[in-house]
């Protein structure tokens, strides 16, 4: 499963506004497009498993991911705070490129670990924290994956 | 979505709990299989599986201690892994058993309603708008 193909531009915000690490996950789940009921089951959701540890893998980067019945199908965002933020990452260095992930409860094409793994394989490539702070635009994100995780 | 953390107060808040448990039972099962997320969790985010489970199962009891005893009761008898309690129903199709419900049962579930279940598989259910 392409990257590319999980995204579209709608599911793309390069200037998220959020100041805390609650705001940023309700403004994450916001590019998801869900209604509100799940919105709220999908924040708790999240928030239980920022509870196990952070996702905030170090160098910036933080993957918030659950399982949660108010999707059916995976669903991904991307979300870029420019100045950084405080997301209790495991270095305590501020986060500036967020990736959500959110699957099903249960998958006939099991494509949730491994696009969770992939996320974390692009975003822990040296080269990609200064391409995606590059990004003008939400195709140029979309452009990137598909050169850098075809 | 609005800034506070509660729920939307048009949600019956009996099936607000089912869905968190739902949800918590599906990040519980996954960290207990080998080729399931606890090697993704180890690796990429440091997590250590079995204390995860731990902290999930906690956290199922506790809120399972906050079902009604007849939801608490029905909740126990759907499925013995309850991985389906809860279902949503789009556009009048339960996807629990992809039956049709009848439309007089997929009005809004609000605090002053009952909860509904599918009459068919038995799920509770929930309306997708
Ligand atoms: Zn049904």
């Amino acid at each position: 499963m392409k990257l590319r193909k999980l995204f579209t531009p709608e599911s793309v915000e390069l200037n998220l506004s959020s100041e805390s690490k609650d705001e940023v996950l309700k403004e994450l789940i916001q590019l998801l497009g869900l209604d509100e009921k799940s919105e709220a089951i999908l924040f708790k959701t999240l928030k239980r498993r920022e509870n196990l540890g952070s996702t905030g893998i170090g160098k910036g980067i933080a993957i918030p991911h659950c399982r949660s019945l108010v999707v059916n199908e995976l669903r991904l965002a991307y979300g870029r705070k420019p100045e950084g933020m405080d997301f209790q990452a495991i270095d305590d260095e501020p986060v500036h490129n967020l990736f959500l992930i959110v699957a099903p409860p249960l998958e006939v094409s099991n494509q949730y670990l491994p696009v969770l793994g992939k996320i974390a394989q692009f975003a822990k490539d040296p080269e990609i924290p200064a391409k995606l702070e590059e990004i003008q635009k939400p195709e140029e994100f979309l452009a990137l994956l598909e050169e850098r995780a075809p | 979505m609005n800034s506070s953390t509660s729920p939307p107060d048009t949600m019956h808040p009996q099936l607000m709990l089912l869905m968190e448990l739902q949800d918590l039972r599906s990040q519980y099962r996954e960290l207990e299989q080998d080729e399931g997320a606890a090697p993704v969790e180890e690796e990429h985010f440091h997590i250590d599986p079995a204390e995860a489970r731990e902290q999930l199962q906690a956290k199922v009891s506790e809120l399972e201690e906050r079902l009604d005893p007849q939801v608490r009761a029905r909740y126990e008898r759907i499925s013995p892994q309850r991985d389906r309690v809860v279902v949503p129903v789009i556009n009048g199709v339960c996807y629990g058993c992809f039956v049709s419900i009848a439309t007089a049962t997929v009005g809004d579930q609000d605090v002053h309603q009952e909860l509904q279940s599918c009459e068919n598989c038995g799920s509770f259910i929930y309306v997708v708008s």
